[in-house]
């Protein structure tokens, strides 16, 4: 190892200071030297303060701060917690980088440059908030309210949603984590067995896990993967569908390792198999289904055979994993997933796993689908008023939905198309709210050119994002360790332990910093400049707090008594409800246009010389929104391209080359990452980590930071039934040194 | 006693809450850790994919090469066993393996910033933390993991076990064949042995037999040059104290103790 701290440096400071300085101010300089604390203190003598939630995701674990001199040095699971525990993951233990971030939004801005190429002008709240009530008020009065359009994200954009939509009334609310992430598993689902299913999965007394995408380990939310992890623990066995060796693969018991976007024939094939071998839960279905037969008979054709060759894996694995499902029906979790917007074909892959768990008999029953009974708190925000009809941009001229399945909102592309033609009406207004839409939703360009023809356009966030580069106002906004806010509940996650409830709000760790505001207090002021004084619902964040605790007999007073944390007896959760039913064949499907029997339908496949980009999630970032915290970064800077190692040597690629890429439509990465070759992916994919590479220099640790795999998703692929985006229909080629390199999948 | 600490790869899911909680616990600056994740593969191990992690920290080995080559003036210090009240008295110098508990500790008032201990550790777990810097070592002071000893001497876990979401770090006396650790040992957990040594890691990993063919295949260190660090450790230990007498006298700065020790100035480059 090299000798080259001390000394070296000594000498060089040495003779620099010789040369420089005479010798007496060369001692002055040297002396009065303080020592520095050399051992860090730890955080056991530290202040703990109580109530916290965490929102470094939406997954909203219970937290406690640790103090000292007002500073908060350190976040733990809140012990009381009987959600989380005393843990947190990593991006909750790196909050406080987030909280302290240096380039953080600090005060409201003004751009006095240009949209996309922003120069920031310090200006007052009175001054910001009068702009956007005055902007938003002309483009309410000059197009209508449906002229203003929302792109929220988490649980501050709530009550400024509920704002537009209920009480100025537009529908143009586009959120990405309906949009771009699980609302087609939430419509799918409803129009299957009429709920929403969430991950609400009875991982830890299933005999068989199945997993769908789903990449835990990657991808972590700490109770669901305490979940899993006890059900691992307890024997079950595990069964991942990937195209790629996942986190979770590598826990696995059965990989398979399946054709991008074939997943709905491979879901097929086991139904029908595991009917015609009469494996199936016959009476739970005589009991609970509904259009059985019609499904049985439409899927017939999907023998093991054929959906092998469609899915290009082997038949026996297909029977083998059929039959580990029915071997141990019905405490089988067979997981919804979350993220579900890949290849526009997903809202009947989605349908498909909710039949294929009724098919297993696997709702409401030990290691099944089971929904947790939670208590019930408060909802109170702005109240719904008259608004027309006429302007929902997802009816035609016929009176009917284009995508009668869409999530609440209307899809984004509806309203970007809208934007951009101005048809059938202009959208003028945008108020982005905590969403990162230019990372978060496909083509970028389409994107900046929706923001271009804006009159206005404000965001608020707590960080600078590359949206915000977009804003004309940008307000900032108080962390979730500084504000009320949510009210969190839920039960134990363990159903063989006692049946428990708990409560828990969102309590302010520490006092907010500089000018940030809550979404209360910016909400209420722009509706009072845009002359809804009269419906303001709550005058502080704390009142609503209040009302929405007082519903379930508590208040904040209380919730600090008992560490933030009401704990009382839960339910049992296995009981079915007595309306529950299975609608395998749907007729409303059929009868609005699309397959009423889950039915593949194939999708396009890469050209030659492309491989199909597929991302994920990696542990220590949420989407794009922890970029830029410098705990996080360092744990994983980057996010290297995964390429199967057959390919990377024929294209003459070792791991740790730096490349970039280029996409099917000719659109280059901007920045470039390191190549992972491994065994552990499939050769017509490569697949890279999300939340990386912002082009925003107003983030210094986060800026061009590994590659930005939305910049390269720029066809625009929808899902027809729900009108939601498939991001993993696009294909690229790798440049090195300027020059391109075909990625030869045929080999 | 012997602490120790399992990590049961079945239940890592190589998250790196454990890596983030000690940063924020002990201030780690950014660039460092105490302890780490690496993730290994997907690779072939034989004809089976396998991946998994290597989530490492200091080892505090039974016979720990860093110790002996601390080159820091040595004192008598006082032990006492936090259980019994026992005490022993050590002659040390600013690194030690502890009498009653068997963990590896660093005194920085006495660290003189050398980095002998951190090139001796095969198991890079060492590192030179630039925050803590005095006038006996403006570059900082060795730092590692401590197994949260002011923790555990509170009666609370470490850090890192206490947020680890799976329950895959398992903290307690390997001596004490009743805890959970022994239990591990039992059942096959192993640390990683550098090749040709014999230091005993009591930070030991337990999983499925390939993930631990892969973790240590791909993780089993070579000793250090121990040549190398001594000379290292030798000449630092004549600069450095003279630095700090000089200074404490106060008639000269750094050039001063340069010209005062000019025969270390001999040996400058890499």
């Amino acid at each position: 190892m090299a000798f080259n701290l001390t000394r070296r440096k000594f000498l060089q400071s040495a003779s620099l200071a010789a040369v420089a300085l005479p010798l007496s101010k060369a001692i002055a300089s040297e002396s009065g030297v303080t020592r520095s604390p050399f051992e860090a203190k730890g955080s056991s003598g530290d202040k703990t303060v109580t109530g916290g939630i965490c929102e470094m995701c939406f997954w909203r674990c219970q937290l406690v701060g640790k103090t000292r001199n007002d500073r908060l040095v350190k976040l733990e699971g809140n012990p009381k917690s009987i959600d989380n525990g005393t843990s947190l993951c990593a991006r909750g233990n790196a909050g406080i980088k987030l909280l302290y971030d240096p380039d953080r939004l600090k005060y409201p801005l003004k751009n006095v440059g240009k949209r996309g190429a922003p120069k920031w002008k310090r200006i007052s709240w009175d001054e910001a908030l009068d702009e956007c009530g005055k902007k938003l008020n002309m483009i309410k009065d000059k197009y209508g309210p449906q002229g203003i359009s929302v792109f929220p994200h988490g649980s501050t954009a709530k009550y400024p949603m509920h704002f537009f939509e209920r009480t100025v009334g537009t529908p143009n609310i586009s959120e990405a984590s309906f949009f771009q992430c699980r609302g087609i598993r939430d419509t799918a689902y409803l129009a299957t067995i009429g709920i929403p299913p969430g991950e609400k999965v009875d991982m830890p007394n299933a005999k068989v896990i199945f997993l769908l995408g789903g990449h835990f380990g990657e991808n972590v939310h700490v109770s669901h993967i305490k979940s899993y992890m006890k059900g691992l623990q307890n024997g079950a066995k595990l069964i991942v569908v990937d195209p790629r060796y996942s986190a979770s693969a590598a826990k696995s018991d059965i990989w398979v390792k399946i054709k991008p976007g074939t997943d709905t024939a491979f879901l097929l094939s086991i139904m029908q198999y595991l009917i015609e071998k009469g494996k199936y839960a016959v009476d739970f279905i005589d009991e609970y289904g509904d259009g059985f037969e019609e499904f049985a008979e439409g899927i017939k054709g999907w023998t093991l055979d054929k959906a092998a060759k469609e899915c290009d894996i082997p038949a026996k694995q297909i029977k083998e994993v059929a039959d580990m499902l029915a071997d141990n029906a019905p405490n089988v979790s067979i997981h919804p997933g979350r993220h579900v917007s890949w290849y526009g074909n997903d809202f009947q892959r989605q349908r498909s796993l909710a039949c294929l768990t009724g098919i297993l008999g696997a709702f409401y029953v030990k290691g099944g689908w089971v929904p947790a009974k939670g208590p019930k708190v408060g909802k109170i925000s702005w109240k719904h008023k008259e608004h027309e009809e006429e302007h929902n941009l997802n009816v035609n001229s016929d009176d009917e939905l284009y995508h009668p399945y869409t999530p609440p909102g209307t899809p984004t592309e509806l309203i970007r198309d809208a934007a951009l033609t101005g048809k059938p009406y202009p959208i003028k207004g945008c108020v982005i709210w905590g969403q990162n839409p230019i990372q978060t939703i496909p083509d970028q360009e389409k994107m900046k050119q929706v923001l271009k023809q804006m009159d206005f356009v404000m965001c608020v966030d707590v960080m600078p994002t590359d949206v915000t580069m977009w804003a004309d106002i940008l307000l900032p906004e108080v962390s979730y360790l500084e504000r009320y806010d949510l009210i969190k509940t839920g039960t134990q996650w363990d159903f063989s332990e006692k049946h428990q409830q708990y409560i828990s709000a969102r309590m302010p760790i520490v006092p907010p910093l500089f000018e940030r505001k809550d979404q209360v207090y910016i909400t209420n002021e722009i509706a009072r400049r845009m002359g809804y004084q009269e419906d303001i619902p709550v005058k502080t964040i704390e009142e609503l707090v209040e009302k929405n605790l007082k519903v379930a007999g508590l208040s904040i007073e209380q919730l600090k008594k008992e560490d933030g944390i009401h704990i009382r007896e839960g339910k049992d959760p296995y009981t079915m409800p007595e309306d529950f039913e299975i609608i395998f064949y749907n007729e409303d499907i059929e009868d609005s246009g699309f397959p009423g029997i889950p039915t593949y339908i194939p999708v396009e496949q890469p050209p030659e010389g492309f491989a199909r980009l597929l991302y994920g999630r990696v542990p220590v970032h949420t989407f794009n929104r922890s970029q830029n915290n410098v705990w996080l970064n360092a744990a994983m800077p980057t996010n290297p391209v995964w390429l199967n190692d057959a390919l990377a040597k024929k294209m003459g690629l070792k791991d740790g080359d730096e490349v970039g890429f280029i996409n099917q439509d000719g659109i280059k990465s901007r920045t470039t990452t390191t190549v992972k070759t491994t065994p552990g992916i499939r050769k017509d994919c490569v697949y890279m980590g999300h939340g990386y590479g912002s082009a925003n220099p107003l983030m210094s640790v986060g800026v061009g930071a590994g590659v930005d795999d939305t910049s390269l998703i720029t066809k625009i692929t929808i899902d027809p039934e729900t009108g939601c985006n498939g991001m993993r229909n696009n294909f690229i080629k790798f440049t090195k040194d300027g020059k391109t390199i075909d990625i030869p999948t045929a080999v | 006693m012997q602490y120790g600490m399992i990590i049961d790869l079945e239940r890592c899911v190589g998250c790196h809450a454990c890596t983030i909680a000690c940063k924020a616990e002990w201030e780690v600056p950014v660039e460092f850790g105490r302890n780490w994740v690496y993730r290994i593969g997907p690779a072939l191990v034989g004809e089976e994919m396998a991946s998994t992690y290597y989530p490492g920290l200091c080892n505090h080995c039974s016979e720990p090469v860093c110790v002996e080559e601390c080159p820091a003036d040595t004192i008598e210090m006082t032990f006492t066993d936090v259980k019994t009240g026992k005490t022993e008295v050590l002659e040390v110098a600013a690194t030690w393996k502890d009498p009653f508990d068997g963990t590896v500790q660093i005194d920085k008032s006495r660290c003189i910033g050398c980095g002998a201990c951190v090139d001796a550790c095969p198991y890079n777990a060492r590192y030179i933390n630039p925050n803590q810097t005095d006038d006996v070592s403006e570059d900082g002071k060795a730092d590692k993991c401590t197994y949260c000893k002011p923790r555990i001497d509170s009666g609370m876990e470490p850090a890192c076990v206490q947020t680890c979401i799976t329950g895959a770090r398992i903290f307690g006396d390997l001596d004490d064949p009743g805890s959970e650790v022994s239990q591990y040992v039992k059942k096959g957990a192993k640390g990683i042995e550098p090749e040709g040594g014999e230091l005993g890691p009591n930070s030991r990993y337990y999983g499925k037999k390939k993930d631990m063919a892969l973790l240590f295949n791909t993780h089993t260190p070579e000793l250090a040059d121990m040549h190398q660090v001594r000379r290292r450790a030798m000449l630092a230990s004549m600069v450095k104290p003279a630095i700090k007498t000089i200074k404490n006298i106060g008639l000269l700065g750094v050039a001063g103790a340069i010209i005062a020790k000019h025969s270390a100035g001999q040996d400058t480059q890499e």
